[in-house]
């Protein structure tokens, strides 16, 4: 221990103040007074999770403190403190700045999640892991709280050389000391107690030194890792919602209506900072460029510009004009002309034509040649025109009004169309996060936890290994009960698929896209700027769930449903090929398509089946399915096509829906299935004709016919194959990531508790050290 | 036992010595000790990077060896400073198992998913990385001026010796070294260690003189500097650490929001695969000599860092999504400005102008409470 007192001597000042102190200070003065104040410390509650009132209590003394720190007063513990709520807001402006970065809704909520769970773990796993059991097994809460004298709080063993444990009450002692088993008889017991239970700390307090490095960070991993799906249903189910509502009741966020506001503000003090500007033709462009970048339409954009050029003053063209336009002695000359010539030129000025006028003028100078006179009269012509140019163009002064209106009707237009993009976005949008990209997610996970596969058995399906699948799903199909139950719930999230991205969504947003337009229009319309209102109807009138952003939203929407029809039909085809029942229609097809019934035949067409649905792209159905690795004739693969999209597909997925949802209800849940296989049949099996001249015609016109193509392809989905094994590896990435750090947490977690438990033993050998002396001693 | 300071304190001063490099064989009685504890000024200033990494390699050894062995034990001797230096501990081991979890996994992963982990786990490392450097150089930014306009070093640390209760492993050895800071505690800076310190002059007060007159205290007041100075070196002390706390957590984040940035993804840590990369690299660069071309140096590994953190920190106040752009600038602009301020409240005085800047006359100020604690 360092000599103290030593020190305190040394830190006395000079002679001078110490003489100075001693004649006038109130302690010398009043020295037989002076008694030490009363200490006020007292134990705190322990609590795993601290009220929200203390929190703010202690954050606005840290606030004060930091004002303190500012004015060079702050003591210790206030620094102390200051430190770790500076690291809180470090952390927090770390967690905004990624907030910030990141464009999807689910990273930028987990950087808060993340900044929350690290904090968290940092808290909780002492009081969990090492504080609760040892308090649990020997009564010592070594992370004990107090308050001081100055209010200020503290840990009671944070330095165990400073003996605090005065402040524990009688009871308390008493308690620590039945649990530590602490003989009732033993010399000075309340020592004794102290004593252990200082040492319980000070082994509790290295615990935890020793192991928060690594439990901080997995502690916090893991919770996130938990975490993210619950909170991206939460964001998924809120963003659907609100935008919903948002687009029904065509109400605009605060943010949005203050973005507009200030765009319209500032767009209105452009104006006025140019109002002496001409409208010519490169103020016209700037304008256009102006209210025009709101919108993405390029038509749109082109008629802003149309209706800017289109705001011209109207120009009375009368003899004045003439004169003013032409000045010089253009004047003397028209006074000077005979009354023929000058009711020529009052009817050129009534017909407003500069040729005729300017002809006659030139006459009228008298001295000129023809030829003199027909330059002068291209001179005067030019000049007249020019001259109605500059009249008829505006200063931005003139047209402020109308083109303030402009601008406002296009931001309207712009932020109410927002709001519809905003929807088909939340729910179909190009990125993650969407309710597309989730169901897509929800069923894979669905599909993977169903066929219940280990690590092993995930790495192999992941390296390209399917049997493995085929043997899982034989297994599931051989057990109503299983092939049920991943029915019901396959069929439940297509649905709700079906329900959220189908005809009602698709015409709710059509009918507000036109809605908005028709809004737009009538208020440009009333503004007179009608050829944009006529292009923005029309522009609404084909704005549907197509071409909504210039996404293919419509081929996402039928590629994921196509996808998931081609999985049920893959679990329908492995029961049928379990109960029987697909040999039997294979079979029949063959007969009725004139085909020998052999052994060979039957197992050709029924691997072709397999593998047309597990591995088969929409070039195979035009191409492979009829080259040398099959070799099908036509009416094989008419077989083939009939047994899989034909009137006994999904048989037997309609037979399980009979069986978990009723019998009325499995027409009406396999419409869409239904809908999807006729689309099939005649889109991209096209059974119905003879092979050849169809191969020929897709080969030829199915490059230059994308539209067609692009369709079929997404009516094939997504190849089971290449979706178990993305699927697969994704879900073993995960789980060795999980098995590693979840497995680390757990032998963390039981090193410590075991650790725990010998803290927790150790008084017993005291307490035996403390008697075999006693005996000793007799 | 009874145990009696002072006394024992004798005979333990000619047992242990000092430990620096060559400077070992420097028995104890040469050394000044004050009170238990030897301030390293002199050795700061002859050796600045070697004492500094002495003291941190002793704390951390210590840390990971000695310091748990005691608290495991619950020894009665151990203290306040060995918990708070096992507190690197934690930061540490902390810091490497954050860069394991975004990093060891992805091994086992297939080639494309363990290339999409690696470039978060690299930015993660790097995270981990500039978040230490931030935090802690940029205290440097407002202790450095500090020390050179007053001569205050907030980190000046002393070699404490610590007379140890004798306990049932150690009988013998009862002395344990630690190093503190003069000014760790704004409550009891360590000012004895000031006094009678030959390396700031020959007489008692040198070192409060030398302070003085750096924050121009007039000759009569620097009789008793020692007085006069002391409240204005703990102004200055709590200032820069409040200060250097708030700004080094900002700079922290600072350091990670840059290694957030693309550049990082295509930077390469495995030292192996530097080696492999830069061999590579020197085939082919003679290959391209005997063709007559040349072609860039391969960076190593410090060049290719200082490159790719350039390259972020541009990105991380200039890229593609303005309201990012806008975020970047915000963090990194309040990281600036609160070292700014650090700088602007330290170096100038504020709080003792007039009449506050003159003599104090009494040690206890009569208006205020007194604390003992």
């Amino acid at each position: 221990m360092s000599n103290l007192l030593n020190a305190y001597v040394s830190n006395q000042p000079t002679d001078r103040l110490i003489k100075q102190e001693s004649e006038t200070s109130f302690a010398y003065n009043n020295k037989n007074k002076v008694k030490p104040m009363q200490a006020k410390g007292e134990l705190l509650p322990s609590r795993i999770i601290g009220s929200p009132i203390e929190y703010a209590k202690d954050l606005k003394k840290d606030i004060i403190s930091i004002g303190k720190g500012a004015k060079g007063k702050a003591n210790d513990h206030e620094l102390g403190r200051i430190n770790d709520l500076a690291m809180k807001i470090g952390s927090l402006a770390l967690a905004s700045y990624l907030f910030i970065k990141n464009p999807l809704k689910l990273s930028k909520s987990m950087e808060f999640v993340g900044f929350g769970t690290f904090f968290a773990s940092m808290a909780l796993w002492p009081k969990l892991a090492i504080q609760a059991p040892i308090k649990a097994m020997t009564g010592v809460d070594i992370h004990q709280k107090y308050v001081d004298s100055q209010g200020r709080k503290k840990m009671l063993y944070q330095d165990p050389q400073y003996d605090l444990t005065d402040l524990y009450s009688r009871e308390d002692l008493d308690k620590i000391g039945k649990k530590l088993d602490i003989d009732e008889n033993i010399e000075d017991r309340d020592s004794h107690i102290k004593q252990e239970a200082k040492k319980k700390a000070v082994q509790g307090n290295t615990l935890w030194m020793m192991t928060a490095g690594f439990a901080t960070p997995i502690m916090s991993a893991l919770a996130c890792n938990r975490l993210e799906k619950p909170i991206n249903n939460v964001i998924e189910k809120v963003d659907l919602a609100s935008s919903e509502k948002a687009m029904k009741n065509g109400k605009k966020s605060i943010f949005s209506r203050i973005k507009q506001f200030v765009s319209n503000k500032s767009f209105e003090k452009y104006l006025s900072q140019n109002s002496d500007k001409a409208l010519d033709s490169e103020t016209i462009s700037q304008l256009a460029s102006k209210i025009g970048d709101k919108t993405e339409s390029p038509v749109v954009r082109d008629s802003i510009k149309q209706e800017l050029s289109s705001l011209k003053n109207s120009v009375k063209i009368d003899e004045t004009f003439v004169k003013d336009a032409l000045g010089g002695k253009v004047s003397e000359e028209i006074a000077a002309m005979s009354p023929e010539q000058k009711a020529l030129f009052d009817k050129a000025v009534e017909n407003k034509s500069f040729s005729q006028i300017a002809r006659i003028l030139s006459k009228a100078r008298g001295n000129l040649t023809e030829k003199q006179q027909r330059s002068c009269a291209g001179e005067y012509v030019k000049t007249l025109e020019n001259a109605k140019k500059r009249a008829e163009q505006p200063s931005i002064s003139q047209v402020k009004d109308k083109i303030n209106a402009l601008n406002k009707n296009i931001t309207d237009y712009v932020s109410d169309k927002k709001l519809l993009d905003r929807c088909v976005d939340t729910r179909v949008g190009n990125k993650s996060g969407t309710y597309i990209a989730n169901q897509w997610g929800r069923v894979s996970n669905k599909l993977i936890k169903s066929l219940k596969l280990n690590n092993q058995e995930l790495k192999a399906v992941s390296g390209g290994d399917m049997s493995i699948i085929y043997d899982k799903l034989s297994k599931i199909s051989a057990d109503d009960a299983q092939f049920d139950k991943i029915v019901n719930d396959l069929m439940k999230l297509i649905g709700d698929y079906e329900q959220k991205t189908g005809s009602e969504f698709v015409s709710a947003t059509q009918s507000y896209s036109s809605e908005i337009s028709t809004k737009a229009a009538n208020s440009l319309k009333s503004n007179g700027f009608t050829k944009l209102a006529e292009k923005i109807t029309a522009a609404g009138k084909k704005s549907t769930v197509e071409n909504v952003k210039n996404i293919d939203t419509k081929g996402k929407i039928q590629g994921a449903q196509s996808s998931f029809y081609r999985l049920m039909q893959t679990l329908d085809l492995s029961k049928r090929m379990k109960n029987g029942n697909f040999e039997s229609q294979l079979k029949s097809v063959m007969q009725n398509n004139g085909i020998e019934i052999k052994d060979e035949t039957v197992k050709k067409l029924t691997q072709v089946c397999k593998d047309v649905l597990h591995d088969a792209t929409i070039f195979d159905y035009t191409e492979k399915l009829t080259s040398s690795k099959y070799n099908l004739s036509t009416n094989e693969y008419k077989t083939v096509m009939n047994v899989l999209f034909g009137e006994s597909a999904g048989s037997e997925i309609k037979e399980s829906i009979k069986r978990t949802m009723g019998a009325d209800k499995a027409d009406d849940i396999l419409s869409g299935f239904r809908s999807y296989t006729k689309a099939f049949k005649e889109k991209v099996a096209n059974w119905k004709n003879d092979m050849t001249p169809e191969l020929e015609r897709r080969v030829t016109d199915g490059i230059t016919d994308g539209k067609d193509a692009v369709e079929r392809n997404n009516l094939s989905g997504k190849q089971i194959k290449s979706w178990f094994q993305q699927e697969a590896k994704n879900t073993y990435n995960s789980r060795k990531w999980l098995k590693i750090f979840g497995g680390a947490m757990a032998a963390l977690a039981a090193a410590t508790l075991i650790t725990d438990v010998i803290i927790s033993k150790k008084h017993k050998a005291a307490n035996e050290a403390e008697t075999e002396k006693k005996v000793k001693n007799g | 036992m009874v145990y009696k300071l002072g006394v024992q304190n004798q005979n333990i001063n000619s047992i242990n010595t000092l430990s620096f490099g060559k400077k070992d064989k420097v028995k104890d009685e040469d050394i000044k000790w004050v009170n238990d504890a030897h301030l390293l000024c002199e050795e700061k200033k002859k050796h600045p990077i070697t004492t500094a990494v002495k003291i941190q390699t002793d704390k951390l050894t210590k840390s990971v060896t000695e310091y748990p062995k005691k608290g495991f034990k619950g020894s009665k001797n151990a203290n306040f400073y060995e918990f708070l230096s096992m507190g690197m501990v934690p930061y540490l081991i902390g810091s490497g198992t954050m860069m394991a979890v975004f990093n060891l996994a992805s091994k086992f992963f297939d080639t494309p998913a363990a290339v999409n982990a690696s470039k978060l786990g690299k930015k993660m490392g790097i995270g981990v990385v500039l978040y230490g450097l931030g935090k802690t150089l940029s205290k440097k930014l407002i202790e450095t001026p500090v020390n050179l306009k007053y001569g205050i070093d907030v980190n000046l640390p002393y070699d404490k010796k610590n007379n140890e209760l004798p306990d049932d492993d150690n009988k013998d050895d009862l002395v344990s070294h630690e190093y503190h800071k003069a000014y760790e505690s704004v409550d009891f800076p360590r000012w004895d260690q000031f006094y009678d310190n030959e390396f700031y002059g020959p007489d008692r007060n040198s070192y409060y003189v030398k302070v003085g007159k750096k924050m121009g205290i007039n000759d009569v007041d620097l009789e008793y500097a020692d007085q006069k100075v002391k409240p204005k070196i703990l102004d200055k002390v709590v200032k820069t650490k409040l200060f250097s706390t708030l700004s080094s957590y900002l700079w922290a984040a600072t350091g990670v929001g840059i290694a957030m940035q693309k550049p990082w993804e295509n930077f390469v840590v495995n030292p192996v695969k530097r080696v492999k990369n830069c061999k590579n690299h020197i085939k082919t660069a003679k290959i391209a000599k005997e063709q007559g071309r040349n072609i860039a140096k391969y960076d190593n590994f410090a060049k290719d860092f200082g490159k790719k953190f350039v390259e972020s920190t541009k990105q991380f106040v200039k890229n593609d999504s303005k309201s990012a752009s806008i975020a970047g600038r915000v963090l990194l602009g309040s990281a600036i400005g609160m070292t700014l301020l650090g700088n602007f409240s330290t170096l100038f005085d504020f709080n003792n102008k007039g009449a506050k800047a003159q003599a104090s006359t009494s040690l206890i100020d009569e208006s205020k409470e007194k604390v003992v604690c």
